[in-house]
């Protein structure tokens, strides 16, 4: 085998990856969004009824602005205390590797198994939460209020994914070359305004990376909502996942199933470029 | 160190030991009743060549564990099963959200990796339909195999195990609702003056209508009733989504539609496929539903059936209803203090009834009272891709017998609920309240339990139980919006105007042609 022709094998195993788990599957699905299928019974041609239907289903757009609501203020809370932690450890601090190991700890967790001891957390009668909280004579509807609920999903996904967050901007403060923040000691003392005009400027592509991260990954929220609360009280912690989930497992209706997966991922895509502008943007 | 060490790690094993060895187990005489239970000539010569040796035949259940309802009957019974005939049974726990599916799809992949699954009622017209189990008629007839009289079963439960002519799922769990109470509660003198000063009328002793049952709980919610220094509440529900609160609506609504004039509209129109879930019936049952909310605890809109349950055995509330678990369950003090305090009787009925086909409310002299079989009256039933359906079948009616049955449906943990004659004490059927005794049960409450039932189970009039493809998707969007409703999201009539929405795309999607045909079938249903 001539030595160019070697490189062609070493590649056919990716090549043949993504063919077989990413654009296969894609196609079958862009495919499948335009038939009516059901499991066992065959499919039928119907255009594009999968999508109107979709866009005329009441649940669609409560799902989406259930998933938007969690989305953004998960995300902005993982962000903020991501940052806030990564400053904090960034700099030399008593028992700083322990609270490192603590912190990070929860990102090792399973979802679904952080859902269920949410149950637990979050019970309102004699939940620990609810117990702590009863001394100052507060008593919260964790799972059985509508807005309470949604707390409770956001409070979870934080606590899961603060971790990476803190992690990434760690690793970006390190980049950041001691001597950029000698210069700045010689013009100012303050530490709010060497954050403001030094790190944040240079942290900031590490900060677009985070975020668009876990834009993609908390559109995808599925694990806590359904373990939690099945998507209740209602539909109110029925995130987009969950529909589609329900859609193509519960109902067997892949094909409106794939209508709607398309219909997120287009979502998803449009939030990511719009954002990746917006940085480039700033970044110039 | 070294002993440190080894304390340890004896201390593990001897825990380790203790968890497997921990478990219910028959005792020797249960063992030899069982056993010769459902014998005949026949068997006794079959089992004696220990026909299964070599076989193990796998059986599909709602994931509960070893001692949980449903699944753990399997893992002692097939034990015993295997002595008997040399086969093994293995049991394959799936969380409820998912066991229906995974079958369903081992059927239709061809795979067969279940030979039975403990089915629901509801899977069965789906699976019918798609010839993915098998009907047993042939095998009942068969002596080899252990046998269970049909005429134990009413004739309720039987619809709920048979397709047409043929039965496909050999009985097992009897689930239907009924309402518990505090007997010792209710009949407190100062309390029924109490009731009497506030409502203007006497405390009915059960209600007999789902209005004097809100009254009555309204009454006893939010004080101390008991004396225990905690405050209690009138009625212990649950409401969260996937809890099963929609059976629980189900059978309440009843009787605000099934009366002596409508048999069997609840669900739709058997000629249009168009839902009656928006009639003014099922909005006055779901108002009612909502009222009840405010008569017991607010987190019973997250709770699933474990939590209502723990309420009122630990003595919090005056009613639960619910299936027959709770009777059993209440028998062990160690979980329950409401053991000798039992009330039970059928659900409560109402003085008006609406008629979808009329579309007039009829109003009543007497409560209209309506039984239910809700629930999954969980059953075996034979996959047409089992290797071993003989087999299979074999240990499916080895715990149908009248033996077994009455063990599992006396003892609380099983799950499997009373419903066969051979339960009900006299003069309501032949068993002895001697028996329960000796099953560890108080008396006067297995005398309650066992009547409330008999009452439920062969009242004149009876809920319509759903059954046909897509069933677990119209329970589904009941669900969801029932708990919109109580939690105050939206109002009941936009509730059940978003579940018949629902159930439309659902009709359309399934085929309204199909639909039709299988629903006058499994209703009965001829012009």
């Amino acid at each position: 085998m001539k030595k160019n022709q070697i490189k062609f094998a070493f590649l056919l195993p990716a090549v043949v990856w993504v063919l077989a788990f990413t654009i296969f599957p894609l196609i079958y699905s862009v495919r499948l969004s335009f038939f009516s299928y059901r499991l066992g019974r065959g499919e039928t041609f119907v255009g594009g009824r999968n999508f109107v239907q979709a866009f005329t289903y009441p649940r669609f757009w409560g799902s989406l602005q259930t998933t938007f609501s969690i989305v953004l203020v998960a995300v902005g809370i993982e962000i903020l205390l991501g940052l806030l932690f990564a400053w904090h450890f960034n700099r030399e601090v008593q028992g700083d590797k322990v609270f490192r190991t603590l912190i990070t700890l929860p990102l090792f967790a399973t979802p679904v198994a952080v859902g269920y001891l949410g149950i637990t957390l979050f019970y309102e009668t004699s939940g620990p939460i609810n117990m702590i909280l009863s001394l100052f004579n507060i008593h919260v509807p964790w799972l059985s209020h509508p807005f309470w609920a949604k707390v409770s999903v956001i409070l979870l996904d934080v606590w899961i994914w603060t971790p990476f967050c803190f992690l990434v901007f760690l690793a970006g403060f390190h980049t950041i070359s001691e001597e950029i923040y000698e210069a700045a000691y010689m013009d100012t003392n303050s530490e709010l305004q060497i954050f403001r005009h030094i790190t944040l400027p240079l942290l900031l592509p590490v900060m677009g990376i985070v975020i668009a991260l876990r834009l993609v990954e908390a559109f995808k929220v599925f694990d806590v909502p359904y373990s939690l609360l099945l998507g209740g009280p209602g539909t109110s912690t029925e995130v987009y996942p969950l529909l589609v989930y329900r859609t193509a497992l519960k109902n067997f209706d892949f094909g409106s199933a794939s209508a709607l997966s398309l219909i997120l991922l287009a979502i998803v895509m449009c939030i990511v470029i719009i954002f990746f502008r917006q940085l480039r943007k700033v970044y110039e | 160190m070294r002993k440190v060490t080894i304390g340890i790690a004896v201390l593990l094993i001897v825990g380790l030991a203790a968890t497997m060895a921990w478990g219910y187990t028959f005792t020797p005489q249960q063992k030899e009743l069982f056993l010769k239970a459902g014998m005949t000539p026949e068997r006794q010569a079959y089992v004696k060549t220990k026909p299964y040796k070599g076989i193990t035949i796998t059986v599909a259940v709602n994931t509960a564990g070893r001692e949980g309802p449903i699944a753990g009957p399997l893992y002692m019974f097939g034990e015993l099963w295997g002595e008997q005939t040399g086969g093994k049974v293995k049991v394959v726990e799936i969380p409820y959200a998912e066991c229906f599916e995974k079958f369903w799809i081992d059927c239709l992949t061809g795979t067969g990796k279940y030979d039975s699954v403990m089915a629901g009622a509801f899977w069965v017209g789906q699976l019918v339909e798609d010839n993915y189990i098998i009907p047993i008629d042939k095998f009942m007839k068969d002596p080899r195999f252990p046998q269970w009289d049909t005429a134990t079963c009413s004739p309720a439960l039987k619809t709920l195990r048979t397709w047409g002519e043929e039965w496909y799922a050999v009985p097992n769990d009897c689930d239907g609702q009924i309402l518990y109470y505090r007997k010792d509660i209710l009949n407190n003198p100062d309390y029924k003056k109490g009731f009497w000063e506030k409502y203007g009328y006497e405390m009915p002793v059960p209600p007999s209508t789902w209005d004097e049952l809100k009254d009555i709980a309204e009454y006893f919610n939010g004080w101390d009733w008991d004396n225990d220094g905690k405050v209690d509440y009138g009625i212990s529900m649950h409401l969260k989504v996937g809890g099963q609160g929609m059976f629980h609506f189900e059978s309440m609504s009843a009787p605000y539609l099934i009366s002596p004039v409508n048999s069997n509209l609840w669900w739709f129109d058997p000629e249009t496929m168009k839902p009656l879930i928006t009639s003014p019936g099922h909005v006055e049952a779901l108002k009612t539903l909502v009222a009840l909310r405010d008569c017991g605890p607010r987190a019973a809109l997250s709770w699933s059936l474990g939590e209502a349950w723990d309420c009122f055995l630990r003595g919090d509330a005056v009613f639960c209803f619910t299936w027959g678990d709770l009777g059993s369950l209440a028998q062990d003090e160690t979980k329950s203090v409401v053991r000798g305090k039992l009330g039970c009787s059928a659900l409560p009925g109402t003085f008006k009834s609406y008629d979808p086909a009329s579309g007039k409310w009829i109003t009543f002299k007497r409560p209209n009272v309506v039984g239910n079989t809700t629930g999954g009256s969980w059953a075996g039933v034979i996959s047409a891709f089992s290797k071993h359906p003989e087999a299979t079948y074999d240990f499916l009616s080895f715990m149908a017998t009248k033996e077994a049955n009455f063990w599992n449906a006396c003892t609380g943990w099983t799950g499997v609920d009373p419903g066969r004659t051979f339960v009900f004490i006299e003069p309501y059927g032949p068993a002895k309240v001697e028996s329960y005794v000796a099953s560890d049960w108080n008396a006067e409450d297995a005398n309650e339990y066992t009547i409330g039932f008999y009452k439920n189970f062969y009242s004149s009039l009876m809920y319509p139980y759903m059954r046909i493809p897509g069933t677990v998707e119209y329970d589904t969007a009941l669900d969801v919006h029932l708990s919109e409703a109580v939690t105050g999201t939206c109002s009941p009539e936009e509730a059940l105007q978003r579940t018949y929405d629902e159930w439309e795309r659902t009709t359309e999607r399934l085929g309204r042609d199909e639909q039709i045909k299988l629903y006058q079938k499994a209703i009965g249903y001829t012009k």
